[in-house]
């Protein structure tokens, strides 16, 4: 290859490099400006609004977040959101690491039934059902309480569990559980001593993917919470906008307490999260 | 600690017999606890949804008459469903355009290593954990007419023409809604064709390269017969996303639509007439109507996606 033509090749390379930089930031500036306008907001005051729309708060003082605490009772709010997402994603995720591996490993009948009477239930549109659910809580007397919100979670997250642990667990070479049963260990033994610490990962995957979504959906709480006590976060944070929708100081603030725990959580351990959101829609 | 009494004692099966006896039959109890949840507060509901559908019940009191399919042929005369479920089909179809060109794109892009590689993915997938109340927000003070920043922004670089009540003004209020879902949906599009993408083997690329191939051949004809089944994925996944969408729409629009039905879709429909409209002008509600929209739209969703679905794995056969 002559020089000039080396040249020339170089020169193309170095303006794609250019191009495909100068894209992909604009992409990512697109996506971090809200964000940041999000924030910034968080610290201005009413006035501060009006008069700058993009300037700097005069201060980083935390006043809308105290007030945004105790007014916009974001701290009972969060409180629920917390007791509802551990809960729902305890039980989700246990009853389907189970069910997974009575379905994957153990002389089940039917298993491919199960399998798929469990995964189906990912296209069912939540709408459907969100009303007959709603009849059932209030004709089991759970409406009106906690439960019913961590009732309908752990339920809605089997799908998802089963679908990635079951996978997971058929992968799993069958000489293990083999190995444990001739030792003599019950079938729940193998299952918490031999199968359990080796699924971490999977398992993890679940709970990050239901626990996500669990702390970010209003839909559920929508309609189960009957009263303002049991309001989740999100649900908090929309009726509070809806009567209060000039004290923009305020919702900024709550707002973004809401997405904090969830954007920290990604920042720490960002390579899980994606290989785990690809895992779930990938096989789904 | 019990005996399947259905197996027979026949001579040969000595070994499983004893095998059976000795181990109990502790399946039932793994799968027990997730029967028990899904088949409460997930089978049932759905089962209930499709008789309760034929009633004429407003969801409170004793249940009505039996109406048979009569909700059903109402569902498609009601000019509100047919229009919400255009939208529907509106933002399939600009989220379908921006998905297999913008999203594939950018993943083409951070295919290329670099060591910006990470940050750029990380930042490009953020929107995906963000909640539909945080999105929905985000887009709606970023158009206020009030503290907004959009509307300034154009009178700075010289468009102030352009500015607008964006969300009251009907011919803009679902092009925004589309908008902001697609910022949401790009992350997880993109990050698909990514992983998508990492299944082309270099060898090939090489390969075609050595041969002569332009960057375009390459990526006409390597790269995309492997990305198949990435297209497959997404844009079943998209289908799903689009006619099931409901929180980024309801945070913006609310169950009536704001303004004047021009961000309905399905989902919120379903909602409004189930539990009402959330305003002092409708509180009546019409449970069992809504449940038999929420069986048409499950219906119409399966179609979609069981029609993509066969088009798109037919489609990758053909490439492979």
């Amino acid at each position: 290859m002559s020089t000039s033509a080396l040249n020339v090749r170089r020169r193309r390379s170095f303006v794609t490099w250019v191009g495909a930089h100068s894209i992909l930031i604009i992409a990512c500036l697109l996506v971090v400006a809200p964000i940041y306008f999000l924030v910034l907001g968080s610290f201005k005051s009413v006035e501060e609004f009006f008069a700058s729309p993009f300037g700097l708060p005069k201060s980083f003082g935390t006043d809308n977040y105290e007030r945004a605490w105790t007014e916009a009772s974001v701290g009972t709010t969060i409180k629920n959101s917390a007791i509802v997402t551990v809960s729902a994603v305890f039980i989700s995720t246990v009853v389907s690491c189970l069910a997974s591996y009575s379905i994957a490993r153990l002389p089940l009948r039917g298993a491919m039934f199960w399998r798929l009477l469990f995964v189906g239930g990912l296209i069912v549109p939540v709408q459907l059902i969100m009303v007959a659910v709603f009849i059932t809580m209030r004709w089991l007397g759970l409406l009106g309480s906690l439960g019913s919100l961590i009732l309908t979670y752990s339920t809605f997250g089997i799908p998802l569990g089963v679908l990635v642990l079951v996978g997971f667990f058929q992968a799993l070479p069958k000489e293990l559980s083999e190995a444990a049963t001739i030792d003599g260990a019950s079938d729940f033994q193998t299952f918490r001593m031999v199968i359990l610490p080796l699924s971490m990962a999977p398992i993890l995957t679940v709970m990050i993917l239901n626990g996500v979504w669990i702390w970010n959906d209003f839909f559920i709480a929508l309609i189960l919470s009957t009263k303002p006590s049991l309001e989740t976060l999100p649900l908090g944070i929309l009726n509070f906008f809806g009567v209060y929708s000039t004290e923009w100081g305020l919702i900024f603030a709550s707002v973004v307490i809401s997405a904090l725990p969830v954007v920290a959580l990604y920042l720490l351990m960002t390579r899980r999260f994606i290989a785990g959101m690809t895992a779930g829609s990938v096989k789904g | 600690m019990e005996l399947n009494p259905n197996v027979p004692p026949s001579a040969g099966r000595g070994r499983r017999i004893a095998t059976a006896i000795r181990r109990p039959r502790t399946q039932i109890w793994f799968l027990l606890p997730a029967v028990v949840l899904y088949g409460g507060f997930f089978i049932l509901p759905t089962l209930a949804s499709y008789w309760l559908a034929m009633y004429d019940w407003s969801g409170l009191g004793p249940l009505g008459d039996f109406i048979g399919f009569d909700n059903f042929r109402r569902v498609f005369e009601d000019q509100e469903f047919r229009r919400a479920a255009l939208h529907n089909l509106w933002i399939f179809i600009a989220l379908f355009v921006m998905t297999n060109t913008v999203s594939l794109f950018l993943a083409v892009l951070l295919d290329r290593k670099s060591w910006m590689r990470g940050p750029y993915r990380a930042i490009i997938f953020l929107p995906y954990i963000l909640s539909p109340v945080v999105t929905g927000f985000i887009f709606e003070v970023l158009l206020s007419p009030n503290i907004g920043i959009v509307n300034p922004a154009l009178d700075a670089i010289g468009l102030g023409s352009l500015q607008h009540t964006w969300l009251a003004d009907p011919r803009t209020a679902l092009p925004v809604i589309i908008i902001a879902l697609a910022w949401q949906w790009n992350a997880l599009a993109t990050v698909i064709f990514m992983a998508g993408l990492q299944n082309v083997p270099p060898e090939m690329r090489e390969a075609a390269i050595t041969d002569g191939a332009s960057p375009l051949g390459v990526f006409r004809h390597v790269t995309l017969p492997y990305l198949a089944p990435a297209f497959t994925v997404v844009n079943v996944l998209l289908a799903i996303f689009a006619f099931r969408a409901f929180d980024l729409v309801y945070v913006i629009g609310g169950a009536i639509g704001a303004p004047n039905g021009a961000t309905l879709v399905m989902g919120t429909v379903i909602y409004g007439n189930a539990f009402g409209k959330g305003s002092f002008l409708d509180v009546t509600t019409r449970m069992s109507y809504a449940m038999a929209q929420g069986i048409v739209l499950f219906v119409i969703l399966g179609l979609v996606a069981a029609l993509l679905l066969v088009y798109l794995s037919r489609r990758e056969r053909r490439v492979h």
